[in-house]
């Protein structure tokens, strides 16, 4: 016999033990905490890494995006937590035409890239042209938008259909200014060919060229990425000489921040996880992301989920307030599709209810006994909450009401697959935004769109007052009254729309006390590192 | 001159159960040397704890004070009066879970190593009984497997033919029955050409009727011992695969599922520890019964005699 009974039992009674005192051995973990030396004053984040590239044209990562904004400036920017309205950075002032069409950027004068040469309106076009063209993930923001310069400091934006959120857009890191000599010479295209021919990522990735408040200082996408401040910075030279963008997992992190004393961030312990942190530690955090059910409605994938009645009784079985305690600290009950970090959200006051009594006399009155319904998650944990906990949450809700949802955890990219494939009788998933606009949800979720087609919600199927509502917030140029507009979309969609809103929670920044301007951002990069100051 | 066709010898049975000698069953009454294995004070403790554990699973409704999936708004209870090991976080009792969590991961167990037992001791003596290419083709298929680390082939087959109870049952079964093969084939080899066989043989004994009357029951008693042994490694390996996201489906009161859900956040600690420590205790009974079982039917491992 090859395998000694002996080392079995081993290894098994190993195994038992480590499954008993995994709890506590990890709070003797951590690692070595904070490299500040007096001197060379060194801000730490620590974050898991999402990072695929530095490269402006390309980056749509969670981790490249807080690097990015902080190597390249853009026309635009948002300050602190507000992602509502965008202020002047390269460009300090715009116009906009009535008609959302046509917008006009003054650039700043005097502002030079970090290896001393001038910025210009060139620099400006060549990098917009080269995000569009180059066709990376996040060109999709900016493929409607063409670019021109008038002279040396103007610059102006035409949009092809009325959009009036131009200025977010121009706000994103992926539209971050580069120096356009130094990127062709490195291979970077900006022609109408640029998605062959540009060959600048890898340079990219290694070497900054923007004039953004930090520089590039080396790039392990596996273990660390380090900034260094730019000599030659045109604005406000920030506190933190260092920025070290620390991969570590989240639970490391939470041990890293019980014991961290001086200028530490870490980004991804939320919900749940902030429980038992000091209180010494500072929190910021913005409600961003939404969670919500889709339910088919395609009689021919689930005649239970296509139901109407089915829809309304499960919307009144879910205890919206039971499931924004699973999330913990920061969380709310669904309102609407807009998450609350966003103009246009529902007012909190608008919270779904619950009411089992009304649950039940609905499926009485569809003449539905004991539906029974396949319910497709994730199993995966998003910002700090297992989504199998929530699921199992929305299965004891909608048993108390008489549903039964038979739970089906599945792998991330099953449950994709099966959610494009449109067969999901009923799934569960969160949503973030890609940019602080609305307007992306109707593009994708309302009847007859792409996502919306996913849960068999075509026009046909749809209530018409919510196609209406839908035209009506694209056709609305003001953003105030759009914002209005949006809202009383959200509200239609929540009478009979496949989307059950469950909860939103936010995203954190955890700081130490030491730190100012540690807040989070829900516009992409989520803290802006050059804002971060020592008190 | 007539030719007289000799007689068909019928086996005698009384010749037939006086040739086997089930050497095995004798060691573990005491033989002529030691004691039972139920006088061994660590085996008595192991056996009461087993004990203790099935009468648990049976009774599990009376034991329990809850229902195992009912949720209620008092989350993350501490243990208490009511909750004697607290509250997950959907409120459900966490005691009443690891009560009926024995419901699951016993009978599981039972059922993988039996299966194992079954396919892998028949395989184990069709190659040692047969020899040559049967054995030949059957080892390596042993050693395919044995190639692979259990908890990741059991994972791999798994999460290939979808998270669920049965199929973490068939992949367990799948990684395990070598081990069975391997020991009833070479306690079967070391047998070969015994005179009791011969004489079985002789007496006009045909092969399955040899396998079953003789071969089988002075084989099956190291693979016996190694089923208990292999119990608690099945308990784990389960708890394992729920603990990954590949066992029986939620809300289903799994031992592995609960401590993965435990360790979500440390600072609760009895949402894991609870259900660790059954897995533990269960698997340490298991292995500790095996050990003596084994010290008893095994001279090498024999102790001071």
């Amino acid at each position: 016999m090859s395998v000694s009974p002996r080392r079995l039992r081993t290894g098994a009674l190993a195994l038992a033990t480590l499954a008993v005192i995994s709890t506590t051995a990890c709070t003797a973990g951590g690692s070595g905490g904070n490299a500040n030396s007096g001197e060379a004053k060194t801000l730490t984040v620590n974050t898991s890494f999402v990072l695929k590239t530095l490269d402006p044209g390309r980056v749509y990562e969670a981790t490249g995006l807080t690097a990015v904004h902080a190597l390249y400036d853009t026309l635009l920017t948002f300050e602190g937590s507000d992602v509502g309205k965008p202020v002047p950075a390269l460009a300090e002032s715009y116009d906009a035409s009535p008609d959302a069409k046509t917008f006009t950027f003054k650039l700043r004068s005097g502002v030079t890239f970090a290896d001393g040469s001038p910025l210009t309106a060139d620099d400006v076009v060549f990098s917009l042209n080269r995000l569009k063209n180059i066709k990376g993930s996040p060109a999709v923001t900016v493929s409607e938008l063409s670019v021109s310069k008038t002279d040396d400091s103007t610059v102006v934006v035409t949009s092809a259909t009325p959009n009036p959120n131009v200025p977010v857009v121009l706000a994103m890191p992926s539209t971050g200014v580069l120096n356009a000599e130094v990127a062709r010479d490195n291979g970077a295209k900006d022609g109408a060919d640029a998605a062959q021919g540009d060959t600048a990522q890898q340079y990219l990735d290694t070497n900054s060229i923007g004039s953004g408040p930090y520089v590039l200082k080396s790039y392990e996408p596996e273990s660390q990425v380090v900034l260094e401040a730019n000599p030659n910075y045109w604005g406000d030279k920030p506190q933190f000489e260092r920025v070290v963008l620390r991969n570590m997992d989240v639970q490391t992190q939470k041990l890293t921040m019980q014991r961290a004393e001086t200028a530490e961030i870490s980004l991804d312990i939320s919900g749940k996880l902030l429980d038992g942190l000091p209180e010494s530690l500072q929190t910021s955090g913005v409600q961003d992301t939404v969670y919500f059910l889709f339910l088919n409605a395609d009689p021919a994938v689930s005649a239970v989920t296509a139901n109407p009645k089915f829809n309304q009784a499960l919307r009144a079985a879910i205890d919206y307030q039971g499931i924004a305690a699973l999330y913990g600290e920061g969380a709310a009950p669904g309102a609407g599709l807009v998450a609350p970090a966003f103009p246009g959200t529902l007012p909190a006051s608008e919270a779904s209810t619950r009411d089992v009594a009304k649950a039940k006399a609905l499926l009485a009155e569809a003449g539905l006994t004991d539906p029974t319904v396949k319910f497709n998650y994730p199993a995966i944990t998003y910002k700090g909450v297992d989504l199998g906990t929530v699921a199992t949450k929305v299965q004891g809700d909608a048993a108390e009401a008489g549903i039964t949802l038979e739970l089906n955890p599945q792998p991330l990219t099953t449950f994709l697959d099966e959610m494009r494939s449109g067969k999901s009788p009923l799934g569960f998933t969160p949503q973030s935004l890609n940019y602080p606009v609305a307007d992306s949800l109707i593009n994708n979720m309302a009847p007859g769109q792409a996502t919306a087609l996913r849960s068999g919600w075509t026009v046909e199927r749809a209530d018409p007052a919510i196609v209406a509502a839908g035209e009506k917030v694209t056709e609305t140029l003001d953003l105030a009254a759009r914002a209005t507009a949006m809202q009383e979309w959200q509200r239609l969609m929540n009478q009979s729309s496949p989307y059950i809103v469950l909860a939103s929670n936010s995203s954190t920044v955890v700081a130490t006390a030491d730190l100012t301007g540690a807040d989070y951002s829900a516009a992409g990069w989520q803290v802006d590192v050059a804002a971060v100051g020592l008190r | 001159m007539t030719m007289i066709a000799p007689d068909p010898v019928a086996p005698d049975p009384k010749v037939d159960r006086a040739l086997t000698r089930r050497r095995w069953l004798g060691r573990l009454r005491g033989g002529s040397t030691g004691r039972p294995v139920w006088r061994q004070p660590i085996a008595v403790v192991a056996l009461t704890i087993l004990g203790g554990w099935l009468l648990v699973a049976i009774l599990a409704p009376l034991v329990a004070p809850y229902d195992p999936l009912a949720q209620s708004a008092d989350t993350y209870a501490a243990p208490s009066a009511a909750h004697w090991f607290g509250t997950d976080s959907l409120g459900r009792d966490i005691f009443s879970r690891v009560v009926y969590g024995a419901r699951l991961s016993i009978p599981l167990a039972l059922a993988i190593v039996s299966l194992a037992l079954l396919v892998g001791g028949l395989l184990g003596l069709v190659a040692g009984y047969l020899g040559r290419l049967a054995d030949e083709a059957l080892m390596r298929l042993t050693d395919l497997v044995f190639a692979f680390p259990q908890i990741i082939l059991a994972m791999a087959v798994t999460a290939a033919f979808g998270p669920n109870t049965r199929n973490a049952v068939l992949a367990l079964v799948i990684v395990s029955w070598p081990v069975y093969a391997r020991v009833i084939r070479s306690a079967v080899l070391s047998m070969r050409g015994d005179d009791y066989l011969n004489a079985a043989r002789l007496l006009g004994v045909g092969p399955v009727r040899a396998l079953r009357r003789d071969v089988l029951p002075n084989s099956i008693g190291p693979a016996i011992v190694l089923a208990t042994l292999e119990l608690g490694n099945a308990v784990l390996l389960l708890a394992a695969l729920s603990f990954l996201g590949l066992g029986p489906r939620p809300p289903a009161a799994e031992w592995g599922s609960m401590v993965a859900l435990g360790s979500q956040d440390l600072s609760m600690w009895w949402v894991s520890v609870f259900p660790g420590l059954a897995i533990l205790t269960v698997v340490m009974a298991f292995n500790v019964l095996g050990d003596a079982l084994r010290d008893r039917l095994d001279p090498r491992y024999a102790k001071g005699r």
